[in-house]
């Protein structure tokens, strides 16, 4: 093929004519695209002009298919809305119902819950971090992430039978108890982890490459984040101190203390940061709920939980995962199934409303970083 | 303002017969209005601690012929949620547009105009955003049958199609029955 000098097969421009601008897709097939999601950039020579979010390739119609199956089959469905972090579906499902047939789990499951919330949040953001580390060509920040990770699924396995989907929170409590020795074993995996965290120091967050990549991109006012709706460790990186943890509390979280702490800054090297500052406290948060937990039952008896049937009305159930707010708006007539089911991801107003204030002026490369520090998880979007 | 009892005195007495709210439980309300009145009351919530939109969704109550969409309100300050619920016509369904309160509201009511068809005047892009090239009825309304849907749209049947090549299937002779 003919190309005349300067032009090349991509940018199909000349070197002089800077004004032409051509559409680059980043994802679905990008190393540093999480999952099956894609920008179609606008770009001009290396930096974004306009961005258009292309999603839509990993609906599943989960809000439609919740509404033809029984309350506890759903179980089996909602953990896939978020892949790294599944447990926060399982419990912001099970509250919804729980709050409209009004009852509560028993004390001992609320600590199992936050226990296996915590857990999870800690699978999640070592995900996370390998991201950044992984969308800044550090491999092996990725690799040694995945190796804590996959410790933290053994003991799922050992408790609920899976490894990445769990199913193991019922309306009325959790599926079955904790095995014996679990306990001891959750407090030698966490030990383990906080003992590596000085590894994961010197790799990352004391990795000038990773400083001068990281510090000034994307900055998040306050203001702008809370009325963006973006949520969790991304709004306390821009200095907002909340969390539902402890503004609304659920499960356990009443009777245990729980320490926020703000980067601040609302870069994505805040953002980074934070992921770590919110990592060491749900070590410490696991310790605190192993210490207190109670004897007793780990779930209500309702009965044939194929046969259950709940009450009309509505209820929105909410959850602190690793990347925020996971809520879930369940309204029920009456049925053996649920009438309506409607996810609130904490993905979606920065995958699909921030990036059109983010991407355009951001150079290719940064793409990757900021959507890994802003923790976007496509399946939350695409639900 | 100092607590949520001054918020829903001073609610209360602006919009005494327009809006009803009510505590659903623990920390969360519910405030159920009109169409007309929606974002006045919005704009007056936001404007008096509740910052946070987490979403917006919509229900299909299909024996009512009407749509509920449903603003998700939270207050940072105060630590209480609040359902913002209106009801609007299943025959011409549209609601104003939030867009101007809250930014993400665009892509929320993007959303629901895709999957129950509810339009919303005012918001700059209602093009399809997870659904591309579809043409049968938006597929969270529940007159929306997704197994005949798939049946129509995935299966040879349905299509209309005939396969370019059809296997020649001739019945075993079992009459011998089975060989040793």
């Amino acid at each position: 093929m003919y190309l005349p000098d300067g032009y090349t097969t991509l940018t199909k421009r000349a070197p002089k004519d800077d004004r032409e601008v051509y559409d680059l897709f980043f994802g679905p097939n990008h190393p540093g695209m999480h999952g099956n999601f894609g920008y179609v950039l606008e770009m001009e020579g290396t930096q974004i002009v306009r961005v258009r979010p292309n999603a839509g390739m990993l609906h599943r119609g989960f809000e439609k298919s919740m509404e033809n199956k029984r309350w506890v089959q759903n179980l089996s469905l909602i953990p896939r809305v978020c892949v790294p972090d599944p447990d926060p579906n399982e419990v912001a499902y099970c509250q919804a119902v729980e709050a409209i047939m009004g009852i509560e789990a028993p004390r001992r499951a609320r600590y199992i819950r936050s226990v296996v919330l915590e857990l999870s949040r800690l699978g999640s953001f070592l995900m996370g971090m390998g991201g950044v580390g992984g969308a800044l060509g550090h491999y092996s920040i990725m690799y040694l992430m995945m190796e804590s990770r996959d410790r933290i699924l053994d003991l799922f396995e050992e408790l609920t039978g899976g490894r990445v989907y769990h199913i193991y929170n019922i309306p009325g409590g959790v599926r079955r108890d904790i095995p014996p020795g679990w306990k001891q074993k959750v407090l030698d995996l966490v030990d383990h982890l906080e003992k590596r965290l000085p590894e994961y120091d010197r790799l990352l967050y004391e990795n000038p490459v990773v400083h001068t990549r990281l510090q000034g991109l994307a900055p998040l006012s306050a203001e702008e984040a809370i009325t963006s709706g973006i949520v969790g460790p991304n709004l306390r990186a821009s200095g907002v101190k909340a969390d539902v943890r402890v503004d609304a509390p659920y499960a356990a979280y009443d009777e245990i203390e729980v320490n926020i702490e703000c980067s601040g800054g609302g870069d994505a090297l805040a953002r980074a940061v934070q992921v770590r500052m919110d990592y060491l406290e749900a070590i410490r948060i696991i310790r605190r709920l192993l210490a207190k937990i109670p004897d007793g039952d780990f779930k209500l008896d309702l009965g044939n939980l194929m046969k259950l049937k709940v009450p009309a009305g509505d209820a929105y159930s909410k959850v602190e995962s690793s990347k925020g707010e996971f809520g879930y708006y369940v309204v029920s007539n009456g049925g053996m199934k649920p009438y309506r089911v409607s996810v609130r991801g904490p993905s979606l107003p920065a995958g699909l409303y921030l990036c059109h204030k983010h991407l355009p002026g951001m150079k290719i490369d940064d793409v990757a970083v900021w959507m890994a520090t802003l923790a976007i998880c496509p399946p939350d979007i695409d639900r | 303002m100092k607590n949520f009892n001054e918020f829903i005195q001073k609610f209360n007495s602006f919009y005494q017969n327009k809006a009803g709210l009510t505590r659903k439980y623990k920390q969360q309300y519910q405030i159920v209005t009109g169409r007309d009145e929606l974002l006045g009351i919005l704009n007056w919530c936001k404007q008096n601690s509740f910052y946070h939109l987490a979403n917006i969704t919509c229900v299909d109550w299909i024996e009512d012929e009407e749509f509920e969409l449903v603003y998700n309100l939270w207050s940072y300050e105060f630590k209480v949620g609040c359902l913002f619920k209106i009801r609007i016509p299943r025959a011409k369904p549209w609601a104003p547009t939030a867009f101007e309160l809250w930014g993400q509201a665009q892509v929320y009511e993007q959303e629901i105009h895709e999957f129950f068809g509810v339009y919303f005047p005012g918001n700059p892009d209602l093009s399809s955003l997870f659904l591309h090239n579809w043409h049968d009825l938006p597929p969270l309304r529940k007159d929306f049958d997704p197994l005949e849907y798939s049946r129509q749209a995935y299966t040879v049947e349905g299509l209309g199609v005939k396969p370019e090549y059809e296997p020649e299937v001739e019945p075993e002779d079992n009459s011998e029955g089975r060989k040793s």
